[in-house]
């Protein structure tokens, strides 16, 4: 399911270089422009926003407005800052604001690219799912009584909407610019959905007073009565996919390391990311030309605030270590 | 600049090493044991544009292992074997590193003007 990503700056060069730059990442996310607060405030209205990106200074509406606006109105947004002016006050009033990254202008694309695919995989972080009847799924969500937000797209229409839950209860919805029931009703009444699973929600207050039940039958009656009904089978499937996909090689990755290098061996996020792999294809050609076979791992070290270890199966898997890691000693332990 | 990598190439599994330039030529390089390439062409440039912004990068392959160092002049692949002391090889780039420096240009005006 491809993201939504609204970048907002008043430097219209500054807009372009970055949704040139950004095109070869298309395949995750989609890139909306604005040039100021109050045109991101009609995107955020009319489109379903996984992620702002929003410079500080600006005219009509600053990026503080903008960000104290997602915060109230759109918890669930992350917003990552971006200034030319950066001081460690105005950090700190960002981060104090809900901003869950900061960055200091002038920057790498790449390094905004990779904060940007960092922040969009919590979206996912609890998985995801194609082509499922949401009406099972959900109901699935509320016996479990999970804490969840639940993005979806109507595979018919391409519409996106949006689902809160605090322990398995509804508490609100959003489709463009409908909220509470009726983007409740407008979700209930898609067919069949693509949808990704964020763990926790951000909303605590409750907008949607009905039972989930009486909700998706109300939804459903507003349908063509001549639909055919997704079977129950159909989502097992998918959720045995979804349980027995890369979770499981990451759990297995993680545990190797902490049981033979010690809790604190530095590891802060284990993912799997495809947008190293153009970099990775390039690097491995010196592999051929050496005459020393396949790569299997490589570190790499960016200057970011971790450094990257990657390991080369059939995905590339990510591993985010802090750089002061036992990084031989791990390293040794996944090419074991 | 062989002086310079002396204590790097005398390091037990060090195979050789090589200095490229920021646009892929090659500046430099010292092999101690044989290394087969193969006989078609290896696109430096294009290598080096990916390295663009790794500080450092430890690769490893199936039968061998290069690490690489952003330098002040370009990148500095050390082709090692499998087997290395990496901690001692890393410490040695960390001591030699800042006498990597671009040649200052003004030798080359003054050696102009003496003509």
């Amino acid at each position: 399911m491809v993201k939504n990503v609204l970048i907002v700056d008043d430097d219209k060069e500054m807009l372009l270089a970055l949704r040139e730059g950004f095109k070869k990442y298309q395949e995750s996310f989609a890139v909306l422009l604005a040039e100021d607060g109050l045109t991101a405030l009609e995107h955020l209205k009319a489109s379903v926003i996984s992620l702002v990106v929003t410079d500080l200074k600006m005219p009509r509406m600053d990026g503080f407005e903008l960000l104290a606006h997602v915060m109230e109105h759109y918890p669930d947004i992350p917003v990552i800052m971006i200034t030319g002016y950066s001081t460690p006050e105005m950090e700190r009033l960002a981060r104090e604001g809900g901003a869950v990254g900061y960055i200091a202008k002038p920057f790498l694309i790449e390094n905004l690219a990779r904060q940007i695919m960092t922040t969009l995989r919590k979206e996912s972080e609890g998985g995801t799912l194609h082509s499922v009847n949401s009406g099972m799924f959900l109901q699935l969500i509320e016996m479990e009584q999970k804490t969840c937000t639940i993005r979806l797209e109507d595979k018919t229409s391409g519409q996106k909407g949006i689902l809160f839950f605090k322990e398995g209860e509804l508490l609100d919805a959003r489709v463009n610019h409908l909220k509470g029931e009726s983007a409740a009703f407008k979700i209930f009444s898609w067919d069949e959905v693509n949808l990704s699973i964020q763990n926790g929600c951000a909303l605590t207050e409750n907008k949607i007073q009905k039972e989930l039940q009486p909700l998706i039958l109300e939804a459903m009656r507003q349908k063509d009565e001549t639909a055919t009904e997704e079977t129950p089978m159909a989502v097992k499937e998918n959720v045995d996919a979804w349980n027995q996909a890369s979770p499981d090689l990451i759990k297995t990755i993680k545990s190797k390391i902490e049981k033979k290098v010690g809790k604190q061996c530095g590891l802060e996020d284990i993912y799997q990311d495809d947008s190293w792999d153009d970099q990775v294809d390039k690097l491995s050609t010196l592999g051929n030309y050496f005459n020393i076979g396949k790569l299997m791992l490589g570190y790499i070290d960016k200057g970011d605030a971790n450094d990257y270890i990657l390991l080369l199966t059939e995905k590339t898997t990510v591993l985010a270590v802090d750089p002061k890691c036992p990084r031989d000693k791990i390293l040794q332990v996944l090419s074991d | 600049m062989q002086e310079i990598f002396k204590d790097i190439l005398s390091i037990d599994g060090v195979k050789g090493l090589m200095v490229l330039s920021f646009t892929g030529d090659l500046v430099f390089e010292k092999f101690v044991a044989k290394i087969p390439r193969d006989s078609g062409n290896m696109n430096w440039s294009q290598l080096v544009a990916t390295l663009g912004g790794m500080r450092e990068t430890d690769l490893i392959f199936e039968k061998g292992r290069i690490y690489m160092r952003r330098t002040d002049i370009g990148y500095l692949l050390i082709f090692v074997g499998l087997f290395v002391p990496m901690a001692m090889l890393r410490l040695n780039c960390d001591i030699l590193l800042p006498s990597l420096t671009p040649e200052k240009s003004n030798k080359r005006w003054s050696r102009l003007f003496k003509r």
